[in-house]
């Protein structure tokens, strides 16, 4: 039977012990000290993922606009938390600005991909567009997080320039152009890569999960090809939205750089 | 007057007792040496000055208008500040002389070729470095091109932090020759930090030493 899911029973799911048990031996063995870890992470795996393939089953059945709004604004509220954890260079909790940024690059990107591309009916599908608005946020969240770290980083690194742009009558935005250009291409730059390496190194998550669906891989690849462009696009959107939002907060209201822009200068 | 600022305030490191208070005037065709030990700010005033980073009181005015009703990006080119380390970019030299016509208050005007090549001969400067990477010319010329810049950005008021600190006697002197020539024209002034007493051949030339605030700081 080639075109159906072949189901994982309870049985065979508990056969995944042993693949903890590898991970778990291996720590052990080198005393790597993620046994914790490991143990914790395992189990809010099973929680997260049993809770969540609940959610889906029902909110799929309800299937109401309102609520898919919801729910994909408070996915973009956890991505713009999990973004910003990742910027050790920033100083702040930019959370807002990474929120408005992820919102404004995955509302506009998925509501083409899923009225124009995939168009459902009915064009919200839950089905459809939790999955799609997922991915796009799964991926946008590390490109915006890359280009604000490096939008700080270059700021930095850069200090002297910037200032001498100030002294020619640059404004902030002005001054801090190569810094910009910088970031926006450090936030692009992975997804850039994958566009170049997909299919050959590796099968993307969402189309070989299509194929062990039981779907043609020929209509799988259609399916990934929307994804790449979708997350490409997403990914230069978020991370010029972000960038913009947040260049400001290097200056002061004068239109001088911050004393913490200044203070690693050697 | 030309160029005044009242009684700026600000204060060094963390601590209350080196709070710092200064005056000063300059008026067209002066100069004004800004004298003081080492690490005593100088560099400091310089930047409050060009609006580069706040101090805590005072105030400055360009031509009797206080810098509270002057735009900063218009200020910076007229009130303009030339580090003691010059700021290359990348790209050849010509596209250093040409930076400052990049920005929108800058761009009303473009890089005046002729000009800055008068300027490199009489500081000493090959105009074979006209067309060469800005990354490999040396601490002398690199602070020169950035003398050259400066004054193609054509302030009114040039605050220079230790122009002549890479540079060897000759050159030295060039560059005053150059400054000297350059403050003959109308509503021109300049602002001097120099340790090293080299500016003798300067004319109308006026001082102030920034010394620390008697009273303690809030």
């Amino acid at each position: 039977m080639e075109s159906s899911v072949i189901p994982i029973t309870n049985l065979q799911l508990a056969f995944t012990f042993i693949l903890i048990l590898i991970t778990g031996g291996i720590s052990s063995f080198l005393k790597l000290g993620l046994l914790k870890s490991l143990v914790w992470g395992t189990v809010r795996t099973f929680v997260q993922l049993t809770l969540i393939g609940y959610a889906l089953t029902y909110i799929f059945q309800i299937n109401n606009l309102w609520l898919i709004i919801l729910i994909i604004t408070i996915m973009c509220y956890i991505a713009s938390r999990a973004a910003v954890k990742r910027t050790p260079n920033v100083s702040g909790h930019p959370t807002v600005p990474a929120f408005l940024s992820l919102v404004a690059s995955t509302y506009l990107v998925g509501t083409i991909v899923t009225t124009l591309i995939i168009s459902p009916d009915p064009w919200y599908s839950a089905r459809i567009a939790i999955p799609i608005f997922g991915m796009i946020l799964g991926n946008s969240m590390n490109g915006i997080a890359l280009s604000l770290d490096r939008l700080y980083l270059e700021a930095r690194a850069r200090a002297f320039e910037i200032e001498a742009m100030l002294t020619f009558g640059a404004t902030p935005w002005e001054a801090i152009q190569t810094s910009v250009q910088e970031a926006i291409r450090a936030g692009m730059t992975p997804t850039i890569n994958s566009l170049m390496v997909v299919g050959l190194v590796s099968l993307p998550g969402m189309m070989t999960g299509q194929i062990l669906g039981g779907a043609d891989p020929r209509e799988a690849v259609r399916y990934q090809i929307v994804v790449m462009l979708m997350i490409a696009a997403a990914v230069a959107i978020g991370c010029l939205i972000l960038v913009g939002l947040s260049y400001k907060k290097l200056f002061n209201d004068d239109g001088g750089l911050q004393s913490f822009v200044l203070s690693s200068r050697k | 007057m030309l160029f005044e600022f009242k009684d700026i305030k600000y204060t060094l490191g963390n601590e209350s007792e080196r709070n710092i208070v200064v005056s000063g005037v300059v008026d067209s065709g002066e100069v004004l040496i800004v004298r003081g030990p080492s690490g005593a700010g100088k560099s400091t005033l310089f930047r409050i000055l060009s609006r580069l980073q706040p101090g805590s009181g005072g105030e400055a005015f360009l031509q009797g208008k206080s810098w509270l009703q002057i735009p900063s990006t218009s200020w910076r080119i007229n009130v303009h500040y030339m580090a003691q380390k010059p700021a290359l970019f990348d790209g050849t030299v010509a596209d250093n002389l040409a930076k400052p016509f990049e920005t929108r208050a800058g761009g009303q005007k473009k890089l005046d070729q002729d000009r800055a090549k008068e300027l490199m001969e009489q500081l000493h400067l090959s105009l074979e470095l006209w067309n060469q990477d800005a990354r490999t010319v040396s601490g002398g010329e690199a602070s020169r091109l950035a003398f050259i810049r400066a004054l193609l950005v054509d302030p009114m008021v040039l605050l220079l932090d230790e122009p002549t600190a890479a540079l060897d006697e000759p050159a030295r002197q060039a560059l005053y020759r150059v400054l000297s020539g350059w403050l003959k024209a109308a509503n021109r002034a300049a602002l001097l930090i120099s340790h090293n007493n080299d500016y003798r051949q300067l004319e109308h030339i006026k001082y102030v030493d920034i010394i620390k605030h008697p009273e303690r700081g809030d």
